[in-house]
């Protein structure tokens, strides 16, 4: 019987939250209470439970489909037949293409998010400390790290930002490229705004200060990123200091206006400036935007640029679904050299054996003891053997690689060289 | 002493592959084919000072040929290229001059028979000051027409909030192409100005006069106080970013169009290719 792959699993896709927490399988990834133990037709598991999935990975013989159904039922303490209607089951190289684009997060929530991947190692990590993956889930794992990082490097799916605060960074980045000399001003409190400020602190600013109009909430916001409360009326002193404005306060008219960043921008050498409101109504005045070596970008502007960026993740998915089928392929080669290994292995032992056999015979009927003689009839025999099985090993292989029917090929090769009923 | 052919074939080969190299490394996003582009291209510009330095240049009995002209400006351009790499750690005009240089060394080829006579009295030591200083103001001016280039293009997209096309995802920062485009303006402009000094200390002795209002003289100037607007400007009224790289892209222009239509086309005394 075959060795086979098979994939049961939920997702954001087939089941709603309430589904995914019922039937999640976080908690049970230890090794005393692995929810997939390696007996009946399962050889090797693995175990990935998200907040957007559970998915149950196994390598064996045999009806692998309904046992993982039954093993997940039980750890959860429930029927097969609850989580049948939410499940999918990917077999063979369904289940390969499956793992490849969820490591690749082509089958996320948030296409190109990079969590995934690292959440697959952790799965990966469990699985071989609990001692249950073996050759196949090994090299299925490992490819499908490697995938991720070939989707990531050759595509765009991952690279341009999805949320309002990460663009902002993005944005700051493309202005400023290494941010570590770079100082940053948030103005008001908001979500969005903290939270541009939290990547920005992230990717390395030198220091932020935080102008508040209640001083107290401004001092507190600065303990947060580590930086520095100004008073909110002094803000126009603090101005050419700093290279990055965040505005998010509730003022119904603009704070900042062109006519005030003339002067700054004349005392800070006209070093450039990048402004980011996310205040509705806007705090700082459009013709901003219109000065040299200043860069204003509002709520809209930011929005706009996120949809942009991901219409062109889609677009990039597609290139990054090939780059998967490739690699998928390439693995189904492998996967193939799995059913002619035992009739290689034996073919390279009879070889070996027969080598043997005769360098012993032709040693006695010469009667010598010579080392240097046996080492010399012994390479030669090795050799001799070796460059008889290249053929034979390349028309094996041969069928591996381009997927064949393999078991025509094994067959003939064990007949050729009864590999069957030599003993 | 190493042909000018098998050089310049030499030349060729390492350029276009460090251009090829380059290219798909900025496009398919891939550190090691730009890294690889950047090597290749340092060895390049190490392989063509070492044949210049075996006396290449000696190839020709009457001076150096109009090929080896060619490849010495696309020697300062990569030594240009070098320098800014290394002073900002920024290997994209590096990146951009190869494939440059790749055109130029191609371009030398056909001409590497073709002597440039010249006046007995300029073939001296000052003269390959004059040459010197011009070719290396030039070469880092080069360079810094590709960054105002790309900063100009990339500015605009962000100033205009357009989408940033997948190409330009690992392009350097506008900041770092405003400090590539200073520093080479700042380097530039002096080496310019010992050239043009240079060339007039030497007209008298050579061609009687200072000045004659030869058209290669006149457009030098030209150039040399457009040249030194953008150079004053942007060390004493600090000008940044947009103006700077418009300015710098059009003293690359006048240079290129001194060099190609003045020089060629037109009846001045500096007209040595066409003997």
């Amino acid at each position: 019987m075959k060795n086979d792959i098979c994939l049961v699993g939920l997702s954001h896709h087939t089941a709603g939250v309430d589904v995914r927490e019922r039937f999640a399988l976080a908690d049970h990834c230890d090794a005393g209470r692995w929810a997939l133990p390696c007996d009946g037709p399962i050889q090797e598991s693995l175990i990935l439970s998200t907040c957007n999935r559970v998915e149950l990975l196994a390598a064996g013989k045999g009806d692998l489909t309904e046992h993982m159904l039954h093993c997940w039922a039980r750890t959860r303490e429930t029927k097969a037949s609850d989580i049948r209607p939410y499940v999918y089951i990917h077999k063979s190289l369904e289940a390969v293409r499956h793992i490849f684009s969820v490591a690749s997060s082509l089958d996320s929530m948030v296409l190109g998010e990079p969590q995934i991947l690292g959440q697959i190692k952790t799965a990966y990590r469990k699985a071989a400390a609990c001692g249950t993956t073996g050759v196949i889930l090994n090299r299925l794992l490992h490819k499908s790290f490697s995938v991720a990082k070939r989707v990531r490097t050759e595509t765009a799916v991952a690279s341009n930002a999805v949320s309002i605060s990460y663009a902002a960074v993005e944005l700051a980045k493309r202005i400023f490229g290494d941010m570590r000399s770079y100082k940053v001003l948030l103005v008001g409190a908001g979500e969005m705004a903290e939270l541009a400020a939290m990547h920005l602190l992230q990717s390395g600013i030198d220091e932020i200060l935080v102008a508040n109009r209640t001083h107290a909430r401004g001092e507190e916001l600065a303990r947060q990123f580590r930086g520095r409360a100004v008073p909110f009326e002094q803000l126009a002193d603090f101005l050419p200091s700093v290279d990055i404005i965040i505005t998010s306060t509730g003022s119904p008219d603009p704070i900042i206006r062109a006519k005030d960043i003339k002067t700054v921008l004349k005392t800070r050498k006209n070093n450039p400036m990048f402004f980011i409101d996310i205040a509705v109504p806007r705090d700082i005045d459009p013709d901003v935007n219109s000065l040299d070596n200043v860069y204003l970008y509002d709520i809209d502007d930011l929005k706009e640029v996120v949809e942009e960026n991901i219409a062109t993740r889609r677009d990039e998915a597609a290139r990054a679904h090939e780059i998967v089928n490739e690699e998928v392929r390439a693995f189904a080669g492998w996967l193939a050299t799995l059913d002619v290994q035992p009739t290689l292995v034996e073919l390279v032992h009879r070889g070996e054996r027969l080598a043997r056999e005769e360098v012993d015979k032709t040693l006695k009927r010469l009667g010598s003891g010579d080392e240097r003689l046996r080492e010399a009839l012994e390479v030669m025999a090795g050799a001799l053997v070796r460059k008889l099985h290249h053929a034979p090993i390349v028309f094996l292989k041969h069928g591996c690689t381009h997927q064949e029917n393999n078991g025509a090929r094994v067959s003939a090769i064990r007949r050729i060289f009864n590999l069957d009923s030599d003993t | 002493m190493v042909s000018p052919e098998f050089s310049t074939m030499l030349s060729l080969i390492l350029l276009g592959a460090a251009s090829l190299s380059g290219l798909a490394g900025i496009t398919g996003h891939r550190i090691f084919l730009r890294r690889l582009g950047i090597c290749l291209t340092v060895l390049a510009f190490a392989t063509q000072t070492l044949v210049l330095l075996l006396g290449f240049h000696k190839a020709l009995p009457d001076g150096l040929s109009l090929g080896a002209y060619i490849q010495m400006f696309a020697w300062f351009t990569l030594l240009g290229g070098i320098v800014v790499w290394r002073k900002v750690q920024q290997p994209a005009p590096l990146l951009f001059a190869s494939p440059l240089c790749f055109m130029l060394f191609a371009v030398s080829l056909p001409y590497l028979g073709t002597a440039v006579p010249l006046p007995g009295m300029v073939q001296n030591s000052f003269y390959a000051l004059h040459i010197g200083a011009l070719f290396s103001s030039i070469g880092l001016l080069t360079i810094a027409f590709f960054a105002g280039l790309l900063f100009l293009f990339l500015e605009g997209r962000i100033k205009g909030k357009q989408p940033m096309p997948d190409f330009w995802r690992d392009m350097p920062a506008i900041s770092l192409l405003d400090k590539i485009n200073a520093f080479t303006v700042l380097a530039a402009f002096p080496l310019y100005t010992l050239g043009i000094i240079s060339g007039i200390a030497w007209a008298k002795p050579i061609f009687g006069a200072s000045s004659s209002g030869d058209p290669k003289e006149v457009m030098s100037i030209v150039i040399w106080l457009i040249f030194g607007t953008l150079f004053h400007n942007r060390l004493i009224k600090n000008w940044k970013g947009r103006k700077p790289a418009q300015w710098t892209v059009l003293v690359f222009l006048l240079c290129l169009f001194s060099i190609i239509v003045v020089n060629t086309i037109m009846n001045t005394h500096h007209a040595f290719i066409r003997g």
